[in-house]
Protein backbone atom coordinates (compact mmCIF):
# COMPACT_ATOMS: atom_id res chain seq x y z
CA UNK A 1 0.00 0.00 0.00
CA UNK A 2 1.92 3.47 -0.85
CA UNK A 3 2.53 6.01 2.11
CA UNK A 4 1.25 8.78 2.21
CA UNK A 5 4.44 10.31 1.33
CA UNK A 6 4.32 8.68 -1.85
CA UNK A 7 0.65 9.70 -2.41
CA UNK A 8 1.44 13.33 -2.38
CA UNK A 9 4.04 12.79 -4.62
CA UNK A 10 2.17 10.85 -7.19
CA UNK A 11 -0.30 13.52 -7.14
CA UNK A 12 2.27 16.16 -6.77
CA UNK A 13 3.34 14.98 -10.22
CA UNK A 14 -0.13 14.54 -12.07
CA UNK A 15 -1.12 18.42 -10.87
CA UNK A 16 2.01 19.21 -12.05
CA UNK A 17 1.06 18.26 -15.49
CA UNK A 18 -2.69 19.13 -15.46
CA UNK A 19 -1.66 22.44 -14.83
CA UNK A 20 0.96 22.86 -17.12
CA UNK A 21 -1.34 21.50 -20.03
CA UNK A 22 -4.01 23.64 -19.06
CA UNK A 23 -2.21 26.46 -18.79
CA UNK A 24 -0.03 26.07 -21.59
CA UNK A 25 -2.33 28.22 -24.04
CA UNK A 26 -2.19 31.38 -21.48
CA UNK A 27 1.81 31.14 -20.70
CA UNK A 28 2.47 31.46 -24.57
CA UNK A 29 0.47 34.63 -24.90
CA UNK A 30 1.37 36.25 -21.61
CA UNK A 31 5.12 35.31 -22.33
CA UNK A 32 5.11 36.23 -26.13
CA UNK A 33 3.23 39.18 -25.55
CA UNK A 34 5.62 40.24 -23.14
CA UNK A 35 8.42 40.08 -25.43
CA UNK A 36 6.58 42.39 -27.74
CA UNK A 37 6.13 45.00 -25.36
CA UNK A 38 9.79 45.05 -24.50
CA UNK A 39 10.99 45.48 -28.43
CA UNK A 40 9.49 47.35 -30.63
CA UNK A 41 9.95 45.47 -33.84
CA UNK A 42 8.46 46.75 -37.07
CA UNK A 43 6.23 44.06 -38.36
CA UNK A 44 4.49 44.31 -34.95
CA UNK A 45 3.72 47.88 -35.89
CA UNK A 46 -0.07 48.53 -34.62
CA UNK A 47 -0.67 52.00 -34.26
CA UNK A 48 0.81 53.83 -37.01
CA UNK A 49 -2.03 51.52 -38.82
CA UNK A 50 -4.73 51.80 -36.94
CA UNK A 51 -8.03 52.56 -38.49
CA UNK A 52 -10.19 55.78 -36.85
CA UNK A 53 -13.73 55.95 -37.38
CA UNK A 54 -16.14 58.71 -36.50
CA UNK A 55 -19.91 58.97 -36.00
CA UNK A 56 -22.67 61.06 -34.22
CA UNK A 57 -25.99 59.15 -32.55
CA UNK A 58 -28.87 61.04 -30.65
CA UNK A 59 -29.40 59.72 -27.39
CA UNK A 60 -31.22 60.27 -24.17
CA UNK A 61 -30.05 62.24 -20.94
CA UNK A 62 -27.87 59.32 -19.28
CA UNK A 63 -29.35 57.83 -16.04
CA UNK A 64 -27.83 57.32 -12.79
CA UNK A 65 -26.57 59.45 -9.91
CA UNK A 66 -22.96 58.97 -10.27
CA UNK A 67 -20.89 59.35 -12.94
CA UNK A 68 -20.01 55.98 -13.63
CA UNK A 69 -23.73 54.76 -13.55
CA UNK A 70 -24.17 57.57 -16.36
CA UNK A 71 -22.00 56.56 -18.39
CA UNK A 72 -22.71 53.09 -18.10
CA UNK A 73 -25.93 54.17 -19.53
CA UNK A 74 -24.34 56.04 -22.25
CA UNK A 75 -22.36 53.69 -23.50
CA UNK A 76 -25.54 50.81 -23.47
CA UNK A 77 -27.35 53.57 -25.82
CA UNK A 78 -24.57 53.99 -28.13
CA UNK A 79 -23.85 50.08 -28.41
CA UNK A 80 -20.50 50.41 -27.30
CA UNK A 81 -18.82 47.63 -25.20
CA UNK A 82 -15.51 47.66 -22.76
CA UNK A 83 -13.61 49.11 -20.20
CA UNK A 84 -14.93 52.55 -19.18
CA UNK A 85 -11.18 54.07 -18.72
CA UNK A 86 -11.86 57.86 -17.90
CA UNK A 87 -15.24 60.11 -17.21
CA UNK A 88 -14.55 63.62 -17.85
CA UNK A 89 -17.40 66.46 -17.23
CA UNK A 90 -16.26 69.91 -17.97
CA UNK A 91 -19.27 71.39 -18.30
CA UNK A 92 -22.79 70.25 -16.49
CA UNK A 93 -24.00 69.70 -20.10
CA UNK A 94 -21.11 67.50 -21.34
CA UNK A 95 -20.12 64.05 -20.61
CA UNK A 96 -16.95 62.76 -22.17
CA UNK A 97 -15.49 59.15 -21.33
CA UNK A 98 -12.84 56.95 -23.02
CA UNK A 99 -13.92 53.04 -22.99
CA UNK A 100 -11.18 50.57 -24.45
CA UNK A 101 -11.28 47.00 -24.86
CA UNK A 102 -8.46 44.98 -26.97
CA UNK A 103 -8.25 46.12 -30.10
CA UNK A 104 -10.61 48.84 -29.89
CA UNK A 105 -10.81 51.93 -28.36
CA UNK A 106 -13.98 54.62 -27.96
CA UNK A 107 -13.47 58.32 -27.22
CA UNK A 108 -17.08 59.48 -26.49
CA UNK A 109 -18.25 62.82 -26.18
CA UNK A 110 -21.86 63.78 -25.31
CA UNK A 111 -23.71 67.16 -25.38
CA UNK A 112 -26.67 66.53 -22.68
CA UNK A 113 -28.28 69.52 -24.60
CA UNK A 114 -28.36 68.71 -27.30
CA UNK A 115 -28.65 64.68 -26.64
CA UNK A 116 -26.10 63.78 -29.27
CA UNK A 117 -22.84 62.10 -28.86
CA UNK A 118 -19.75 61.61 -31.25
CA UNK A 119 -18.16 59.04 -31.24
CA UNK A 120 -14.37 58.28 -32.23
CA UNK A 121 -13.58 54.84 -32.51
CA UNK A 122 -9.82 53.55 -32.68
CA UNK A 123 -9.35 50.08 -34.21
CA UNK A 124 -5.99 48.76 -34.33
CA UNK A 125 -4.18 45.37 -36.13
CA UNK A 126 -3.98 41.75 -34.50
CA UNK A 127 -0.41 43.12 -32.67
CA UNK A 128 -2.51 45.76 -30.97
CA UNK A 129 -5.24 43.34 -29.92
CA UNK A 130 -2.29 41.02 -28.67
CA UNK A 131 -0.02 44.08 -26.81
CA UNK A 132 -3.06 45.30 -24.93
CA UNK A 133 -4.35 41.63 -23.47
CA UNK A 134 -1.43 41.61 -21.83
CA UNK A 135 -2.07 44.81 -19.93
CA UNK A 136 -5.86 44.72 -20.34
CA UNK A 137 -6.62 44.47 -16.06
CA UNK A 138 -8.90 47.30 -15.15
CA UNK A 139 -6.61 49.18 -13.40
CA UNK A 140 -6.33 52.52 -13.91
CA UNK A 141 -2.78 54.83 -14.01
CA UNK A 142 -3.59 55.89 -11.03
CA UNK A 143 -3.36 52.87 -9.36
CA UNK A 144 -7.54 52.77 -9.09
CA UNK A 145 -9.15 49.13 -9.42
CA UNK A 146 -12.42 49.85 -10.91
CA UNK A 147 -13.46 46.63 -13.50
CA UNK A 148 -17.26 47.98 -14.47
CA UNK A 149 -16.97 45.54 -17.59
CA UNK A 150 -17.63 41.81 -16.98
CA UNK A 151 -15.38 40.30 -19.15
CA UNK A 152 -12.30 42.68 -17.74
CA UNK A 153 -13.12 41.07 -14.15
CA UNK A 154 -12.87 37.60 -16.11
CA UNK A 155 -9.95 38.50 -17.88
CA UNK A 156 -8.24 39.20 -14.74
CA UNK A 157 -9.42 36.32 -13.17
CA UNK A 158 -7.17 34.54 -15.65
CA UNK A 159 -4.56 36.47 -15.42
CA UNK A 160 -4.45 36.10 -11.10
CA UNK A 161 -5.14 32.41 -11.96
CA UNK A 162 -2.32 31.96 -14.71
CA UNK A 163 0.24 33.55 -12.01
CA UNK A 164 -1.00 31.10 -8.86
CA UNK A 165 -1.15 28.48 -11.97
CA UNK A 166 2.88 29.12 -12.23
CA UNK A 167 3.85 29.26 -8.15
CA UNK A 168 2.62 26.26 -8.03
CA UNK A 169 4.29 24.69 -11.43
CA UNK A 170 7.00 26.31 -9.52
CA UNK A 171 6.70 24.75 -6.02
CA UNK A 172 5.26 21.90 -7.07
CA UNK A 173 8.59 20.87 -10.00
CA UNK A 174 11.23 21.98 -6.47
CA UNK A 175 8.69 19.14 -4.74
CA UNK A 176 9.77 17.05 -7.62
CA UNK A 177 13.37 17.50 -8.18
CA UNK A 178 14.07 17.01 -4.59
CA UNK A 179 12.91 13.49 -4.48
CA UNK A 180 15.38 12.81 -7.15
CA UNK A 181 18.41 12.10 -5.11
CA UNK A 182 20.86 11.69 -7.53
CA UNK A 183 20.14 15.00 -9.63
CA UNK A 184 19.85 17.12 -6.20
CA UNK A 185 23.90 18.01 -7.00
CA UNK A 186 23.05 19.52 -10.11
CA UNK A 187 19.87 20.69 -9.25
CA UNK A 188 21.04 22.76 -6.21
CA UNK A 189 23.51 24.67 -8.68
CA UNK A 190 20.85 25.82 -11.10
CA UNK A 191 18.49 26.85 -8.34
CA UNK A 192 21.62 28.98 -6.10
CA UNK A 193 22.28 30.10 -10.41
CA UNK A 194 18.45 31.47 -11.06
CA UNK A 195 18.02 32.94 -7.44
CA UNK A 196 21.84 34.75 -7.04
CA UNK A 197 21.11 36.05 -10.66
CA UNK A 198 17.40 36.72 -10.25
CA UNK A 199 18.03 38.39 -6.33
CA UNK A 200 20.64 40.25 -7.55
CA UNK A 201 18.04 42.21 -9.62
CA UNK A 202 15.13 41.77 -6.58
CA UNK A 203 17.24 43.46 -3.76
CA UNK A 204 20.86 43.78 -4.56
CA UNK A 205 20.74 46.86 -6.97
CA UNK A 206 19.56 48.78 -4.47
CA UNK A 207 22.60 48.35 -2.07
CA UNK A 208 24.71 49.32 -5.07
CA UNK A 209 26.55 52.54 -5.00
CA UNK B 1 24.49 9.13 -33.28
CA UNK B 2 21.37 10.80 -31.10
CA UNK B 3 19.01 7.86 -30.50
CA UNK B 4 15.28 8.40 -29.40
CA UNK B 5 16.08 7.31 -26.05
CA UNK B 6 18.92 9.89 -25.30
CA UNK B 7 17.15 12.65 -27.07
CA UNK B 8 14.33 11.75 -24.38
CA UNK B 9 16.98 11.95 -21.52
CA UNK B 10 18.26 15.36 -22.33
CA UNK B 11 14.93 16.85 -22.94
CA UNK B 12 13.98 15.69 -19.72
CA UNK B 13 17.16 16.61 -17.18
CA UNK B 14 17.29 20.24 -19.79
CA UNK B 15 13.06 20.32 -18.44
CA UNK B 16 14.43 19.90 -15.04
CA UNK B 17 17.84 21.77 -14.91
CA UNK B 18 16.58 25.04 -17.06
CA UNK B 19 13.33 24.51 -15.46
CA UNK B 20 15.03 24.81 -11.69
CA UNK B 21 17.16 27.64 -12.94
CA UNK B 22 14.30 29.74 -14.40
CA UNK B 23 11.75 29.29 -11.11
CA UNK B 24 13.11 32.40 -9.22
CA UNK B 25 12.54 34.24 -12.61
CA UNK B 26 8.81 32.79 -12.60
CA UNK B 27 7.70 33.49 -9.65
CA UNK B 28 9.16 37.17 -10.05
CA UNK B 29 6.70 38.01 -12.93
CA UNK B 30 3.55 35.78 -11.18
CA UNK B 31 3.38 37.19 -7.90
CA UNK B 32 4.29 41.22 -9.59
CA UNK B 33 1.20 40.17 -11.63
CA UNK B 34 -0.83 39.94 -8.96
CA UNK B 35 0.02 42.66 -7.42
CA UNK B 36 0.02 44.75 -10.45
CA UNK B 37 -3.53 43.11 -11.28
CA UNK B 38 -4.98 44.64 -7.58
CA UNK B 39 -3.36 47.95 -8.02
CA UNK B 40 -1.05 47.35 -5.21
CA UNK B 41 1.08 50.87 -4.77
CA UNK B 42 4.32 50.89 -2.68
CA UNK B 43 4.25 52.52 1.07
CA UNK B 44 7.58 54.49 0.46
CA UNK B 45 9.45 56.57 3.00
CA UNK B 46 11.08 59.64 1.57
CA UNK B 47 14.73 60.44 2.73
CA UNK B 48 15.42 63.71 3.74
CA UNK B 49 16.30 65.86 0.61
CA UNK B 50 19.45 67.01 -0.11
CA UNK B 51 21.20 69.93 -1.77
CA UNK B 52 24.77 69.55 -4.09
CA UNK B 53 26.15 72.90 -4.69
CA UNK B 54 28.31 73.62 -7.59
CA UNK B 55 27.40 71.52 -10.28
CA UNK B 56 28.84 71.72 -13.69
CA UNK B 57 25.89 71.47 -16.01
CA UNK B 58 26.77 69.85 -19.67
CA UNK B 59 27.46 72.55 -22.36
CA UNK B 60 25.65 70.34 -24.71
CA UNK B 61 22.83 69.42 -22.22
CA UNK B 62 20.27 71.93 -24.74
CA UNK B 63 21.15 70.90 -28.09
CA UNK B 64 20.42 67.19 -27.89
CA UNK B 65 17.77 64.61 -27.72
CA UNK B 66 17.16 61.20 -27.33
CA UNK B 67 19.64 58.95 -25.36
CA UNK B 68 22.51 61.70 -26.30
CA UNK B 69 20.58 63.85 -23.75
CA UNK B 70 20.18 60.62 -21.05
CA UNK B 71 24.06 60.42 -21.46
CA UNK B 72 24.79 63.99 -20.71
CA UNK B 73 21.96 63.75 -18.30
CA UNK B 74 24.38 60.92 -16.45
CA UNK B 75 27.15 63.48 -15.55
CA UNK B 76 25.04 65.91 -13.62
CA UNK B 77 24.25 62.12 -11.58
CA UNK B 78 27.69 61.15 -11.13
CA UNK B 79 27.77 64.70 -9.92
CA UNK B 80 25.46 64.31 -7.46
CA UNK B 81 26.07 60.50 -6.66
CA UNK B 82 23.16 58.90 -8.44
CA UNK B 83 23.08 56.18 -10.72
CA UNK B 84 20.20 54.02 -11.85
CA UNK B 85 17.57 54.29 -15.18
CA UNK B 86 16.51 58.04 -16.01
CA UNK B 87 12.90 57.49 -16.34
CA UNK B 88 12.33 60.54 -18.26
CA UNK B 89 13.73 64.35 -18.55
CA UNK B 90 11.69 67.01 -17.83
CA UNK B 91 12.75 70.56 -18.45
CA UNK B 92 10.96 74.04 -16.93
CA UNK B 93 12.25 76.50 -18.81
CA UNK B 94 10.30 79.11 -17.06
CA UNK B 95 11.71 78.27 -13.80
CA UNK B 96 15.19 77.50 -15.86
CA UNK B 97 15.02 73.66 -14.25
CA UNK B 98 15.07 70.05 -15.11
CA UNK B 99 13.40 67.14 -13.14
CA UNK B 100 15.22 63.59 -13.43
CA UNK B 101 13.22 60.91 -11.96
CA UNK B 102 15.76 58.06 -11.30
CA UNK B 103 14.66 54.28 -10.60
CA UNK B 104 16.25 51.39 -9.69
CA UNK B 105 14.34 48.25 -8.26
CA UNK B 106 12.85 48.99 -5.00
CA UNK B 107 14.10 52.62 -4.88
CA UNK B 108 13.10 56.13 -6.86
CA UNK B 109 15.23 59.23 -6.76
CA UNK B 110 14.17 62.75 -8.24
CA UNK B 111 17.00 64.69 -9.11
CA UNK B 112 15.79 68.64 -9.84
CA UNK B 113 18.60 70.59 -10.91
CA UNK B 114 18.15 74.79 -11.35
CA UNK B 115 20.52 75.24 -14.30
CA UNK B 116 21.56 78.91 -12.97
CA UNK B 117 22.58 77.89 -9.76
CA UNK B 118 23.96 74.90 -10.42
CA UNK B 119 22.16 73.34 -7.50
CA UNK B 120 20.68 70.36 -7.14
CA UNK B 121 18.16 69.14 -4.58
CA UNK B 122 17.96 64.77 -4.01
CA UNK B 123 15.29 62.75 -2.95
CA UNK B 124 15.38 59.47 -2.72
CA UNK B 125 12.17 57.08 -1.66
CA UNK B 126 12.78 53.64 -0.72
CA UNK B 127 9.68 51.76 -2.29
CA UNK B 128 10.53 48.56 -0.68
CA UNK B 129 10.24 44.60 -2.35
CA UNK B 130 6.71 44.93 -3.83
CA UNK B 131 7.57 47.75 -6.07
CA UNK B 132 11.34 46.04 -7.00
CA UNK B 133 8.92 42.99 -8.60
CA UNK B 134 6.65 45.52 -10.34
CA UNK B 135 9.38 47.51 -11.70
CA UNK B 136 11.20 44.41 -12.95
CA UNK B 137 7.82 43.30 -14.66
CA UNK B 138 7.52 46.38 -16.37
CA UNK B 139 11.16 46.99 -17.66
CA UNK B 140 12.35 48.03 -20.12
CA UNK B 141 8.41 48.15 -21.18
CA UNK B 142 7.15 49.80 -24.48
CA UNK B 143 7.71 53.58 -22.80
CA UNK B 144 10.32 56.34 -23.92
CA UNK B 145 12.20 53.77 -25.93
CA UNK B 146 14.47 56.35 -26.94
CA UNK B 147 16.29 56.68 -23.84
CA UNK B 148 15.10 53.11 -22.70
CA UNK B 149 18.34 51.19 -21.54
CA UNK B 150 20.57 54.57 -20.69
CA UNK B 151 21.38 52.41 -17.93
CA UNK B 152 23.65 49.28 -18.09
CA UNK B 153 21.34 46.97 -15.63
CA UNK B 154 18.52 48.12 -17.49
CA UNK B 155 19.89 46.21 -20.68
CA UNK B 156 20.90 43.08 -19.03
CA UNK B 157 18.01 42.86 -17.44
CA UNK B 158 16.02 43.09 -20.83
CA UNK B 159 18.46 40.39 -21.74
CA UNK B 160 17.34 38.17 -19.10
CA UNK B 161 13.74 39.21 -19.49
CA UNK B 162 14.07 37.83 -22.87
CA UNK B 163 15.72 34.55 -21.88
CA UNK B 164 12.91 33.90 -19.67
CA UNK B 165 10.49 33.85 -22.45
CA UNK B 166 13.04 32.11 -24.67
CA UNK B 167 13.19 29.25 -21.84
CA UNK B 168 9.14 29.63 -20.57
CA UNK B 169 8.52 28.48 -24.06
CA UNK B 170 11.42 25.98 -24.42
CA UNK B 171 10.02 24.63 -20.57
CA UNK B 172 5.74 24.09 -22.25
CA UNK B 173 6.92 23.19 -25.26
CA UNK B 174 9.56 20.06 -23.78
CA UNK B 175 6.83 19.58 -21.10
CA UNK B 176 4.39 18.33 -23.72
CA UNK B 177 6.82 16.26 -25.32
CA UNK B 178 7.75 14.38 -21.74
CA UNK B 179 3.80 13.77 -21.19
CA UNK B 180 3.39 12.76 -24.61
CA UNK B 181 5.26 9.69 -23.36
CA UNK B 182 3.01 9.27 -20.70
CA UNK B 183 0.08 7.16 -21.85
CA UNK B 184 -1.93 6.77 -18.56
CA UNK B 185 -1.97 10.74 -18.72
CA UNK B 186 -2.25 11.04 -22.23
CA UNK B 187 -6.57 11.40 -22.41
CA UNK B 188 -6.97 13.75 -19.62
CA UNK B 189 -3.83 15.78 -20.41
CA UNK B 190 -5.36 16.02 -23.58
CA UNK B 191 -8.97 17.44 -22.39
CA UNK B 192 -7.28 19.93 -20.40
CA UNK B 193 -4.84 20.92 -22.94
CA UNK B 194 -8.22 21.60 -25.05
CA UNK B 195 -10.18 23.13 -22.47
CA UNK B 196 -7.03 25.28 -22.11
CA UNK B 197 -6.65 26.20 -25.32
CA UNK B 198 -10.19 26.46 -25.67
CA UNK B 199 -10.82 28.63 -22.59
CA UNK B 200 -7.96 31.31 -23.54
CA UNK B 201 -9.32 31.15 -27.26
CA UNK B 202 -12.85 31.72 -26.18
CA UNK B 203 -11.93 33.88 -23.45
CA UNK B 204 -10.34 36.40 -26.49
CA UNK B 205 -12.87 36.21 -28.90
CA UNK B 206 -15.27 37.40 -26.29
CA UNK B 207 -13.29 40.64 -25.05
CA UNK B 208 -12.22 41.03 -28.71
CA UNK B 209 -15.80 41.16 -30.03
CA UNK B 210 -17.07 42.85 -27.15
Amino acid sequence: MPSSGDKIALWNRKLHYYFGLYLLAFVWLFSLSGLLLNHQWEFAEFWEKRNTVTFERVIQPPKGMLDLERAGDLIRQLEISGEIGSITTRAPDSLEIQVARPGTMFQVKADLARQRASVQQINVNGWGVFRMLHTFSGVQRTGAVERDWLLTRIWSFFMDAVSAGLMFMVLSSLYMWWDIKKKRRLGMAAVVAGIASCGFFVAGLRALP
Amino acid sequence: MLTAKTFYRWTRDLHLYLGLYLSPFVLVFAISTILLNHGWKPVGVPASPRVVDGIEIPQDLERVQGMRRALEVKKILAQVGVSGEINFIRTIPRENRIIIPVARPGQETTVSVDLKARTAVVETRETGIGDALIYLHRSPGPHNVAIRGNWLFTRVWRWLADGTVYLLLFLSASGVYLWVFLRAERRLGLILLAVGCTSCVGVIYAIVRG
